[in-house]
């Protein structure tokens, strides 16, 4: 899972263009939007199409993201457990 | 008395001047935009998830407004005095071709939002008015290539409205995520009232901008 974590980060940073910001500056429990790593809208529809494009995780309702995208534990969590690839 | 010039920013992949005072560097393209980020401004991360004719825009004002001292506000302060009229040839075809990309193989048809939000032209003076707080006029004319007469009279127009007190005005242009061109003023309403002078003003930043 580790493993994994670290993926996610690193692929959040870069398909995000979060450039200052390095893995192990991602806490793993700490929100993803609004306070933590600040993220907005457009940044939660590119996690979509991170996970479909990633991980074949298609997400039929966008709204779910709020849930899912909550920390970057929870959003592993959701990956290990529905990923097609 | 003869009148003071207008203040301005010249940018371009390898040259950059503040009122003909040129700023030392050592990148070029893409990458000098992110040097200029990082050295004159460097506290507005969203500037990296920008396209090449937003963070040209961005830069070229960020350098201007230290240099003019304009109104620039931020909390819960908003001021709609502020307008932003720029101009470019390009228009937002780069951002175009970037997004294209993401949509070409259906194969691996991915379309990427934060591509999309760019391929309008006119997102860059939103960025910019967005980082002032300006609630102004913002707009964005298409032109083949830079042309003092008409860019005087459309920034002559923009005063029409009695709100506007003042327009970060002038021409970002990119063709190529490594390739841009911007020139920026800010324009009083006095400024605009004589066209010719203004026309004038804007023709020696053409100038200065096409010789670099």
């Amino acid at each position: 899972m580790e493993e994994m974590i670290l993926k996610l980060k690193q692929e959040i940073i870069e398909v995000l263009n979060l450039e200052d910001i390095k893995p192990e500056d991602i806490d793993n429990d700490a929100p993803l939007f609004g306070e933590g790593l600040g993220l907005d809208s457009i940044d939660a529809l590119e996690l979509i199409v991170l996970m479909e494009k990633n991980y074949g995780i298609k997400l039929q309702d966008p709204a779910k993201g709020k849930e899912i995208f909550k920390s970057i534990n929870v959003m592993a969590d959701y990956i290990q457990k529905n990923r097609t690839r | 008395m003869e009148r003071r010039g207008l203040d301005y920013v010249v940018l371009n992949q390898g040259y950059v001047s503040v009122n003909g005072r040129v700023i030392e560097h050592e990148a070029t393209g893409n990458a000098l935009l992110t040097e200029l980020y990082r050295n004159h401004i460097a506290d507005w991360p969203k500037f990296f998830k920008m396209d090449t004719l937003s963070k040209a825009g961005f830069v070229a004002s960020e350098l201007l407004l230290k240099e003019t001292g304009e109104r620039r506000l931020d909390g819960e302060e908003f001021t709609s005095g502020c307008a932003i009229v720029l101009f470019g040839a390009t228009a937002s075809l780069c951002a175009d071709r970037n997004y294209q990309e993401t949509i070409r193989d259906k194969d691996n048809y991915y379309p990427s939002p934060a591509l999309f939000v760019y391929t309008l032209p006119n997102i860059v003076t939103g960025e910019i008015a967005i980082r002032n707080h300006w609630r102004g006029e913002t707009s964005f004319y298409v032109l083949e290539a830079p042309d003092a007469v008409q860019m005087a009279f459309h920034l002559a127009c923009a005063f029409q409205n009695k709100t506007t007190e003042s327009i970060l005005a002038g021409w970002v242009d990119s063709s190529r995520n490594d390739d841009f061109q911007a020139f920026m003023t800010v324009i009083r309403r006095e400024d605009a009232a004589d066209t010719d002078w203004l026309a004038g003003q804007l023709k020696q930043m053409i100038n200065i901008l096409n010789n670099k």
